[in-house]
């Protein structure tokens, strides 16, 4: 079977009628959005990890249980079930900062890349977990925002639906959120003020 | 309709994303080339787009070999 041929929906089909091989090819093509998706909005590896498991334990579930009812639309729902533990785990996280994992520069060195060239990978090592660190230091909702629109692909009227915020408001901090990257990686000069955006409009 | 710095850049942002449509792009793409804080502001924006594409992280291989055991393991209960 070429996996490159191989569309989502029959995918899904083979998974449910017993195919693990099917499953294998899904999660391979997926994980890295997952996984990405969740560490942006959690900003810790082991917990990435941990609820990267759940998402496709959770996906499992449904498929295996026959209440996936989402043919041909696998990437944006498991992107749903990922995102949504990531915010509830931020949220709690948040509630209970005792048990927090620590945010810094630790967690870096867990971190697993796709394979490439020693060089090469360092390279984009390096410049990749610059800008990763930038946008940890983003605010939360405009983190947010940037996370869903770019990593889970949601249009911006989806995105404020998801959140609860009108579509000028999420295109809002998403504009915050691209300007602070922007006076955070200092390689512009802007006509904006120094200081980093923090409310949404 | 009056259109602000600030909702100019919003409507870029949507450019950038794909979202607007063939009419709005020619608005759109009069405001880049005629202005050059706009046209710095697209730049900025198409080049952290493609910076944060790179962004490629993947998780350890034994989260891989736990989820497939799971599936492998798993029997739905009815």
């Amino acid at each position: 079977m070429d996996k490159n041929k191989v569309n989502e929906s029959e995918l899904i089909s083979a998974y449910i009628r017993g195919d693990e091989n099917a499953f294998t090819i899904l999660v391979n093509r997926y994980k890295s959005k997952v996984y990405t998706t969740i560490y942006l909005v959690v900003k810790d590896s082991y917990v990435a990890e941990d609820l990267t498991q759940d998402t496709f334990i959770k996906a499992i579930k449904t498929l295996k249980e026959g209440r996936y009812n989402e043919e041909g639309k696998f990437l944006p729902w498991i992107l749903r079930i990922a995102h949504n533990l990531a915010i509830d785990y931020f949220r709690r996280a948040k509630r209970y900062p005792n048990v927090v994992f620590e945010d810094g520069s630790s967690v870096f060195n867990s971190l697993n890349f796709a394979e490439d060239s020693i060089e090469s990978a360092q390279i984009k090592k390096e410049s990749h977990e610059h800008l990763r660190s930038l946008i940890k230091k983003l605010p939360q909702q405009q983190r947010e925002v940037l996370v869903m629109r770019h990593y889970e692909d949601l249009s911006f009227q989806e995105i404020a639906e998801a959140t609860g915020v009108s579509i000028n408001t999420a295109l809002g901090r998403m504009r915050y959120a691209l300007i602070n990257l922007r006076k955070l990686m200092s390689k512009t000069k802007y006509a904006y003020d120094t200081n980093l955006y923090i409310d949404s409009e | 309709m009056t259109q602000t710095f600030t909702s100019t850049q919003n409507e870029i942002i949507r450019y950038v994303y794909n979202e607007t449509s063939p009419s709005e792009n020619r608005l759109i793409e009069e405001w880049i080339t005629g202005d050059t804080e706009n046209l710095d502001f697209y730049l900025d924006c198409l080049q952290l787009k493609e910076e944060m594409d790179q962004i490629v992280l993947v998780p350890k291989d034994i989260t891989l070999e736990r989820i497939f055991d799971y599936s492998k393991n798993y029997k739905p209960a009815y």
